[in-house]
C-alpha cells in the first residue's frame, strides 16, 4: 500500500498568520493522529491534504499521486469529514447519502443502495434514516458525516475531530468503525484529545504553531519523557511560586487540591513523586516547550 | 440599552461593503432615471425635471428598490439567528422593546442614508451633458426635494416596518429575498382594481395616485406646481403609513425574545420507520466508482433533477408562482383588445399575454435561484464535504444549470395548463399545443437559458452570491441599453434578436430559420460561459480571483479543453455564417449609417424634388410571385404622359430602396444615355435624345426582381412571405426624389443640418396641391396586370378579373380595371377561404350587382357574417348618400398580423389579421368594431379613391375624418343610439389621452397634419356633433356636392388642383343655417377643448 508524504508543505495566510511551516510527514495505511492545540495547524493541514485549499510551497504525494497538481485523482479515492459541516435540513439522511454517493461516482444504483444501508447500520442511524435531517441532533449529525466520508471505500480517510459532541458509546462505536476501515486505508485523524490517540493510533505527530514538533509511535515517544516526570499535590496559592522554580508541564485540580506535574532530569526533591509518563505528559511539554 | 442597539446597528452597517453598494447603485441609476422610466413616452411639453415627473421617477424607483428595503430591514434581528449569537444576547437582561427599536431605527437610518442616493442621483441627472436644454426647467431644489419627502419616504417607511416585521417573525432569510418582490407584485395587482379612487389609495408607490390626483392638470400645471398634499394623494400616503405602524406594532406583539420558538419544537415529532430485517454485512460492502463519459452524463441527469427537485421543494418558489398566477389571473381579461374590444382567446395572444405577465417573474426566478443553486452547499456549510467529491466542476455547473432549465420548463407547462384552462372557460375550444409548445419553449426558453449561462457565469466569477445576484441583473440592464445605443448587430447583442410575432397565417414564416441560427450561436456562447464558470467556482476554502482560476485551469480535464475548443470553434463559424448571411449576402446598416445615407439623400438629390416629370397613365405588368422564395419577378412598362407646359429632357428614376431588389432594362421607346452619377442613391437619370414634348406620352419599359439571399435578422421583411404577400405599387420604380427616404427625427436632422421637417405642406403651398400623395407620379391609371403564384395560393390586386388559369403547377390570375383608378393597388397572395355575396348598391343607377368578397384565413370565421353586413350597408348608405359606387367588385383581403391595419385600395380592401378577423364582439357590452372598421374603410372607396385631397395640411381630415363621419351614420343605421354614445365615448378617450402626451401644439382638424388622434378621435366627434347641429341631411347634400365638384375623374369641372379643407367647409357652410354657421368655425377651425 502506499504512504501519503508529505514535504515541507508551508501556507501563510493573508492577514500573516503562518498556519503551516515546512511540515514533513510520512504516513502509512493505518490510523494516524494528528494531535496539537487549537489554532496550531491542524484543520489546515487536513484541508490542504483534501484538496480544498492551496499550500504556498511543499508538495503532498499519495504514492505516485502528486495530489497538488491532480486534486480529482486524489478526490476519487478520498473521504473527508470536516471539523464543522451542515446539511440541508429538508433532506433525509437516505437522501443526502445517495445524492453525495453519485457526485463520488457511485453510478450503480444496487451498489449505491446497499453501501448507503450497511453505513447507515454502522452509524447506528438506520432507524431514523427517513427523518429529516433539519431534526438531527448534533450528535447524530456528525455520525451521518462519518458515515457520508466512508462512502466511497476511501484509501484515505480525513477526520477532522470526528468524536465532538458524540456520547461515549457512540465514540467507542466510531473508533471500532474507524479501526475496522484503517486496515486497508489511510486514517487521518486530529484531535486535541490525547486519549483518543493513544487508543487508537500506531503513528502519530504533534504540531503546534504551524510546526510538526514530534512524530512517531505513541509508546517510542512516551519512552523519551520515561523517568522524568515528578508529580506533586500543593496548594492552590502556591502554583505561581513552583511555576517559576520547576518546569511545570500541567497542573490540574484534584478534589480540591492543585496538582502539578513536572519534568526533571534530577530528582526535584522528596516532595515529588516519580510517575509513569503518559501521552498527555509528553504532549503538554511539546506545547510548553514549543 | 435602546441607543446602543440603535448605534450598534448603524456602525454595523457602515462597516458593510453593501451599504455603499447599494448607496452607489441606487444614486448612478437615478441620474438616468427619468429615462428609465419613461422611456417610450412622449413627455410632451412636460419638462423632465417637473415635479410630477419626478415624482413619478421617484415612486418608480423606489418600488423597483423595494427589494434593497427589504435586504436592509429584513434582516437585523434575523441575523442574529443565521450567526447563531441569539443564545448570547438574549440571555441579557434586555427588553423586547429597546432591542426590536433599537434595532428598526438603526437599520431606518441607514435605509434612508441609502435611499438619499435617489434624491442626489436624481439631481446630478439633471446636469447630465447629453441632455436637450429644452426638455428641461431651471433647476430647483425644491422640485426635488417636496417629491422625495411626500412621495418616497411614506413608501419607505411602510416597506421598512413590514419588511422589518417579516424578517424577525420568519426569521428565514428566503422570506426577506422574496418581500420585497411580493409588494411589487401587490402594486402589479392594483393595477387590475378598475376603481380608479381604490387603485389610487391603494397603490403602495402612489404612481397611480400621482395620475389621479393630477388629472385635471394642464401642461402648465403640471411644469409649475408641486406635489398636492391632500386628497387623494393625503389618503393615500395616510393609509400606507397607518398599515406600517400597525405592522410594527403587530410584530411587537408578536416576536418574543426566545432562541427557538416552540411551535418548531411541537413540530418535531419522530417519524416511525418499520423496523426492517436486513443482514448486513460486518465490514462495509465495496463499491466501485467509475469517471468515465458515461457515468458523468448520468451525474449530470441525477444532479439536476436533484437540484431543481430542491427548488421546487421551497415555499419561496411557489409563493413566487402563485403571485405570478394571481397577476394573470388580474390581468388577462384583455387580450388583443383593438379599438377597445376583446380578441378572442386565440392561442397566440393567450401566449403572448402569459410571456408579458410571466417574464418578470421568469427573471426574478433566474436571478435569485441561479445564486441559490450556486451556494446551496455554502448556505448550509455543506460545501467542504461537496467540494471534497470527485465530481467534475463542469458536470457540477451543468447539472445546476440544467436544474434551473428544468424548472423554467415545469413553470411554462403550468403556464400552458393555465392558458388553455382559460380558453376553456371563456367558451374558446380550439386548443393549439404546437402553437403552445413553441410560443414557450422556441421564444421564451432559449431567452431565459441564455440568461442563465450569464447568471451562472457571473456567480462563478464575483464568487458571491449577492454580488453575482446583482452583476446579472446590472448585465441585463446593460445589454438592453446597448442596442440602443448602437451595438445593433445580433452577433454582438447578447443573446441575439427575438422571433418575430406568430402569425395564423404564416406561422413563424421564413424569421424562424435566422432565429435559430442565432440563438445556437449564443447557446455556444453560453457553453464558453459556463466552462468558464466551472473553471472559476469557488472550490474549497479559496476565495481569490486569480487563485481560483489558476488552480481551477489545473483541474481542467483534456476532455474539458476539446470541449471548450470544439464549442469555441463552432461558435465562431456559425458566427462567420450568420455574418456571411446578413452582412455579405445582405447589408446592415447601423443606426448612424442608416442617418448617414438619409442625410446624404437629401443633401444631395432634395434639388430634384419638384422637377418636372411626367405622369403615369396606364400601367402593364406580369407579375410572378415566388412565395416560398419569398422572391417576385415583375416585368412590365408604365405608359407615361407629359403633363407640364415644358418639355422633359431627363427622366429621374428612383429604385426602391432595400437589398436584393434589382431594377433593370429599364427602356424607353427613344434612345436614352443613362447618368450614374447618383448611382449610391439608386438613382437614374435618364437622358432623352429626342425631349418629350408637352402632351406627349411615351413607354418605359422595365424589369424588377426580389430575390433574396440568405437571411437577415431584422425581422423586417414582411411584403413577401410564404403565406400572405402583400404590397403595394410604391415598390415599383418611380420618379424623381421621394421624400420618404428623409430622415424624420428632428433631433437627427438638427446633428445633420438638415432644416426642420415640415409634416405637411400648407395649405397653399401651390407645388403640393397638385400632388394628391406625397411624390405622386401620377393622375390616375389604368391597370392590367397578370399575377402568378404558387399553387394553391389565391392573388389578388384592384381591377375585375377577367381570366385565371394553372399552368405548371401556378395560378395565373389577369386583372384589369374598366375605368381610371388613383396609383395605388396592392399585390396579395395566399392560401384563402372565400365568401361571396353580391348586392345592388341602393344608389347605384345601373342594376348591375357588385360581388362582395371576403378572403380569410381558414379558422378566422367569427365575424364575417358582420363584415360581410358592413359592406352591404355601408355600399347602400354611401352610394345613396355621396355618389354611386364606382367599381363591380368588392373585396376585404385578410394579411398576415406583422402590420395591424386595414386600407381601402381600389375595390380592394387588405385587413389585418390582427384586427376584425378575430375580434370577440359581445353585442351587450361591445361596439361591433368589425363592422366599424368595415364601414369606414369602405367609406375610403369614395373619400381617397373617388376624390383625393391635396398634399397638404389638412389633408387627412378629408380622408379620415370623413370615412369616420361615414362610418358613424352606417354604425347608426345598424345600432341603437346607445352604441354610437360608447363609440363616441372611446373616441373621446382616446383623444384626451393622446393629446396629453402630444409635444407638439395642438392643431385645427381643418389644419391636421399627421396626428391620429385628431382626425380619427376628435374628428369622429366633431363631424357628429355637426350633423346633430346641422342635420344628417344637410352634411351629407354637402359632402354630394363636394365630391361631385371635386371628383378625380371623368370630371370636366375639377380645377387644375386637388381639394383642400378650405373647399370642404365651404361646402358645409353653404348648407348649414345662418345660426349655426358658427358651429362649423369652432368645430373645425378653433382648437376647442371637446366635451
Amino acid at each position: 500500500m502506499e504512504n501519503l508524504i508529505i514535504t515541507d508543505l508551508s501556507k501563510t495566510y493573508n492577514n500573516g498568520v503562518k498556519a503551516l511551516h515546512k511540515v514533513s510527514l510520512q504516513i502509512p495505511v493505518g490510523m494516524f493522529g494528528l494531535l496539537g492545540p487549537n489554532g496550531a495547524g491542524k484543520s489546515t493541514l487536513m484541508r490542504t491534504i483534501a484538496t480544498l485549499q492551496e499550500a504556498d510551497s511543499g508538495s503532498i504525494q499519495l504514492g505516485n499521486l502528486n495530489i497538488l497538481e491532480n486534486k480529482n485523482e486524489l478526490k476519487k479515492v478520498l473521504g473527508y469529514l470536516p471539523q464543522q459541516f451542515g446539511v440541508y435540513p429538508a433532506l433525509s439522511a437516505e437522501m443526502l447519502l445517495n445524492h453525495l454517493a453519485v457526485l463520488k461516482g457511485i453510478i450503480n444504483r444496487k451498489e449505491r443502495k446497499e453501501m448507503i444501508q450497511n453505513l447507515l447500520d454502522k452509524v447506528n442511524l438506520y432507524e431514523v434514516r427517513k427523518q429529516k435531517l433539519g431534526e438531527f441532533s448534533g450528535g447524530m449529525k456528525q455520525r451521518f458525516g462519518i458515515a457520508q466520508a466512508l462512502l466511497n471505500n476511501p484509501k484515505l480517510l480525513i477526520v477532522d475531530e470526528p468524536t465532538a459532541g458524540l456520547d461515549p458509546v457512540e465514540r467507542n462505536r466510531f473508533y471500532n468503525l474507524l479501526s475496522q476501515v484503517s486496515e486497508h486505508t489511510i486514517v487521518i485523524l486530529s484531535t486535541h484529545i490525547v486519549d483518543d490517540v493513544k487508543e487508537l493510533c500506531p503513528r502519530m505527530a504533534i504540531i503546534n504553531k504551524g510546526k510538526v514538533i514530534i512524530q512517531g509511535n505513541p509508546s517510542q515517544i512516551i519512552e523519551t519523557l520515561q523517568g522524568r516526570v515528578y508529580e506533586k499535590t500543593i496548594q492552590k496559592n502556591e502554583l505561581e511560586q513552583y511555576k517559576n522554580e520547576y518546569q511545570v508541564i500541567s497542573d490540574r485540580l484534584y478534589l480540591g487540591n492543585q496538582i502539578v506535574h513536572v519534568i526533571s532530569d534530577i530528582h526535584p526533591g522528596s516532595t515529588f513523586k516519580l510517575i509513569e509518563a503518559n501521552l498527555e505528559d509528553v504532549y503538554m511539554s511539546q506545547i510548553f516547550n514549543s | 440599552m435602546l441607543y446602543e442597539f440603535f448605534i450598534f446597528e448603524i456602525k454595523y452597517r457602515l462597516r458593510r461593503p453593501e451599504t455603499y453598494f447599494f448607496f452607489l447603485l441606487l444614486f448612478l441609476f437615478s441620474a438616468v432615471g427619468v429615462e428609465f422610466v419613461f422611456q417610450g413616452i412622449d413627455l410632451g411639453l412636460v419638462k423632465k425635471n417637473s415635479p410630477l415627473v419626478i415624482a413619478k421617477t421617484m415612486g418608480a424607483i423606489t418600488g423597483l428598490s423595494m427589494i434593497i428595503a427589504s435586504m436592509i430591514m429584513g434582516v437585523p434581528v434575523l441575523r442574529d439567528f443565521q450567526y447563531d449569537v441569539t443564545s448570547l444576547i438574549y440571555v441579557n437582561p434586555i427588553s423586547k422593546k429597546n432591542y426590536l427599536l433599537g434595532r428598526f431605527l438603526g437599520s431606518l437610518v441607514v435605509l434612508l442614508f441609502i435611499f438619499s442616493g435617489l434624491l442626489w442621483g436624481m439631481m446630478l441627472g439633471e446636469f447630465i451633458p447629453w441632455n436637450n436644454p429644452n426638455e428641461f426647467l431651471p433647476f430647483q431644489f425644491i422640485n426635488y426635494l417636496q417629491p422625495f419627502i411626500w412621495v418616497v419616504l411614506p413608501t419607505l417607511f411602510f416597506g421598512a416596518a413590514v419588511f422589518f416585521t417579516t424578517g424577525a417573525l420568519s426569521k428565514n432569510l428566503m422570506v426577506v429575498y422574496t418581500q420585497g418582490v411580493v409588494i411589487f407584485v401587490l402594486f402589479m395587482i392594483t393595477k387590475g382594481i378598475t376603481n380608479e379612487t381604490f387603485q389610487a389609495l391603494l397603490d403602495p408607490f402612489s404612481l397611480t395616485t400621482l395620475t389621479k390626483a393630477t388629472k385635471g392638470w394642464t401642461v402648465m400645471d403640471r411644469n409649475s406646481l408641486l406635489i398636492p398634499m391632500s386628497g387623494i394623494m393625503l389618503l393615500n400616503k395616510l393609509f400606507w403609513i397607518g398599515l406600517g405602524i400597525l405592522a410594527l406594532s403587530f410584530g411587537y406583539i408578536k416576536f418574543q425574545l426566545m432562541v427557538i420558538n416552540e411551535r418548531a419544537v411541537n413540530k418535531k415529532q419522530k417519524q416511525k420507520v418499520k423496523p426492517l430485517v436486513i443482514t448486513f454485512t460486518k465490514s462495509l460492502p465495496t463499491v466501485t466508482p467509475v469517471f468515465h463519459i458515461k457515468a458523468q452524463f448520468v451525474q449530470l441527469l441525477l444532479n439536476a433533477w436533484f437540484h431543481s427537485l430542491s427548488i421546487l421543494k421551497l415555499i419561496s418558489f411557489w409563493a413566487i408562482i402563485l403571485c405570478c398566477f394571481i397577476v394573470i389571473l388580474v390581468n388577462s381579461v384583455s387580450l388583443g383588445t383593438s379599438y377597445g374590444v376583446d380578441s378572442y382567446p386565440t392561442t397566440y395572444f393567450i401566449i403572448e399575454e402569459l410571456r408579458e405577465m410571466s417574464i418578470y417573474f421568469f427573471m426574478i426566478i433566474l436571478v435569485f435561484y441561479s445564486g441559490e443553486i450556486i451556494w446551496k452547499e455554502k448556505d448550509v456549510k455543506l460545501n467542504l464535504i461537496h467540494d471534497a467529491t470527485p465530481l467534475s466542476s463542469f458536470v457540477n455547473m451543468s447539472s445546476r444549470f440544467l436544474g434551473l432549465l428544468f424548472v423554467y420548463a415545469i413553470v411554462m407547462l403550468s403556464l400552458i395548463v393555465a392558458g388553455v384552462l382559460f380558453q376553456t372557460l371563456n367558451g374558446y375550444y380550439r386548443y393549439e399545443l404546437d402553437v403552445y409548445f413553441f410560443g414557450f419553449f422556441l421564444e421564451l426558453f432559449p431567452f431565459l437559458a441564455l440568461y442563465t449561462f450569464a447568471a451562472m457565469f457571473f456567480q462563478a466569477l464575483t464568487g458571491n452570491k449577492f454580488v453575482g445576484m446583482l452583476a446579472t441583473i446590472a448585465f441585463a440592464i446593460i445589454n438592453v441599453a446597448v442596442g440602443v445605443f448602437g451595438f445593433e448587430h445580433t452577433l454582438l447583442n447578447f443573446g441575439g434578436h427575438s422571433l418575430a410575432s406568430y402569425s395564423d397565417m404564416n406561422g413563424y414564416g421564413h424569421f424562424l430559420n435566422a432565429y435559430l441560427w442565432v440563438k445556437i450561436y449564443w447557446v455556444l456562447f453560453g457553453l464558453l460561459l459556463l466552462i468558464f464558470a466551472s473553471v472559476l467556482m469557488v472550490k474549497g476554502t479559496e476565495t481569490g480571483l486569480s487563485k481560483r482560476w489558476t488552480s481551477g485551469l489545473k483541474q481542467t480535464g483534456k476532455s474539458l479543453r476539446i470541449f471548450c475548443l470544439l464549442c469555441l470553434m463552432l461558435f465562431i463559424s456559425i458566427g462567420a455564417y450568420i455574418f456571411y448571411n446578413t452582412n455579405v449576402l445582405n447589408e446592415f446598416w447601423t443606426k448612424g449609417e442608416q442617418d448617414n445615407f438619409r442625410a446624404g439623400y437629401e443633401k444631395t438629390l432634395k434639388q430634384f424634388e419638384y422637377i418636372p416629370q411626367p405622369k403615369i397613365t396606364a400601367i402593364k405588368l406580369k407579375v410572378e410571385l415566388f412565395p416560398s422564395q419569398r422572391a417576385y419577378h415583375i416585368i412590365g412598362y408604365y405608359i407615361v404622359t407629359n403633363t407640364s407646359p415644358l418639355p422633359i429632357r431627363e427622366i429621374h428614376v428612383q429604385k426602391l430602396m432595400e437589398s436584393n431588389v434589382e431594377l433593370t432594362d429599364v427602356t424607353f421607346d427613344r434612345s436614352v444615355t443613362t447618368n450614374n452619377k447618383y448611382k449610391k442613391y439608386h438613382y437614374t437619370i435618364y437622358q432623352l435624345s429626342q425631349p418629350l414634348a408637352p402632351g406627349d406620352t411615351m413607354k418605359m419599359n422595365f424589369k424588377q426582381t426580389l430575390e433574396p439571399r440568405g437571411f437577415e435578422t431584422n425581422n423586417a421583411d414582411i411584403d413577401v412571405v410564404y403565406n400572405g404577400t402583400f404590397f403595394d405599387n410604391a415598390v415599383l420604380p418611380s420618379f424623381d426624389y421621394q421624400k420618404k427616404y428623409e430622415m424624420q427625427d428632428e433631433d437627427n436632422r438638427n446633428d445633420f443640418e438638415l432644416a426642420p421637417r415640415l409634416q405637411k405642406a400648407k395649405r397653399d403651398d401651390v407645388r403640393e396641391l397638385v400632388n394628391a400623395r406625397s411624390g405622386s407620379d401620377s393622375d390616375g391609371i389604368n391597370l392590367d396586370i397578370v399575377i402568378s403564384t404558387e399553387s394553391p395560393q389565391t392573388a389578388l390586386t384592384s381591377g375585375d378579373l377577367v381570366a385565371k388559369w394553372n399552368a405548371d403547377g401556378r395560378n395565373y390570375f389577369h386583372y384589369k380595371t374598366n375605368q381610371r383608378i388613383i396609383n395605388f393597388y396592392p399585390i396579395v397572395s395566399g392560401q384563402y377561404e372565400v365568401m361571396r355575396d353580391s348586392s345592388i348598391p341602393l344608389g347605384n343607377t345601373s342594376n348591375k350587382p357588385v360581388d362582395l368578397e371576403i378572403y380569410y384565413q381558414k379558422g378566422h370565421e367569427y365575424n364575417l357574417k358582420r363584415m360581410m353586413e358592413s359592406m352591404k350597408m355601408s355600399l347602400d348608405y354611401y352610394s345613396k348618400h355621396f355618389s354611386p359606387y364606382q367599381y363591380k367588385q368588392l373585396r376585404i383581403v385578410e394579411f398576415p398580423r406583422y402590420r395591424t391595419f386595414a386600407q381601402s385600395l381600389p375595390g380592394i380592401i387588405p385587413f389585418s389579421e390582427a384586427i376584425g378577423f378575430v375580434m370577440d364582439i359581445d353585442d351587450e357590452k361591445d361596439v361591433d368594431m368589425a363592422f366599424y372598421v368595415t364601414a369606414h374603410e369602405v367609406a375610403h372607396q369614395w373619400w381617397g379613391l373617388q376624390l383625393e385631397a391635396a398634399n397638404v395640411q389638412g389633408q387627412n381630415m378629408i380622408l379620415e375624418t370623413l370615412a369616420q363621419y361615414s362610418a358613424i351614420m352606417v354604425l347608426k343605421e345598424k345600432y341603437l343610439n346607445n352604441k354610437v354614445q360608447q363609440f363616441l365615448k372611446f373616441q373621446l378617450d382616446e383623444y384626451t389621452e393622446a393629446n396629453l402626451k402630444s409635444s407638439k401644439k395642438e392643431l385645427p382638424l381643418a389644419l391636421v397634419e399627421n396626428e391620429e388622434h385628431i382626425y380619427y378621435n376628435k374628428g369622429a366627434i366633431a363631424m357628429y356633433e355637426l350633423q346633430k347641429q346641422i342635420g344628417e341631411k344637410n352634411v351629407n347634400e354637402a359632402l354630394q356636392h363636394f365630391l361631385n365638384d371635386w371628383h378625380s375623374f371623368n370630371n370636366p369641372k375639377k380645377p387644375n388642383r386637388y381639394a383642400t379643407t378650405l373647399n370642404l367647409i365651404q361646402y358645409f357652410r353653404e348648407v348649414a343655417p345662418n345660426s349655426k354657421k358658427h358651429v362649423i368655425t369652432d368645430l373645425f377651425e378653433h382648437v376647442n377643448s371637446i366635451e
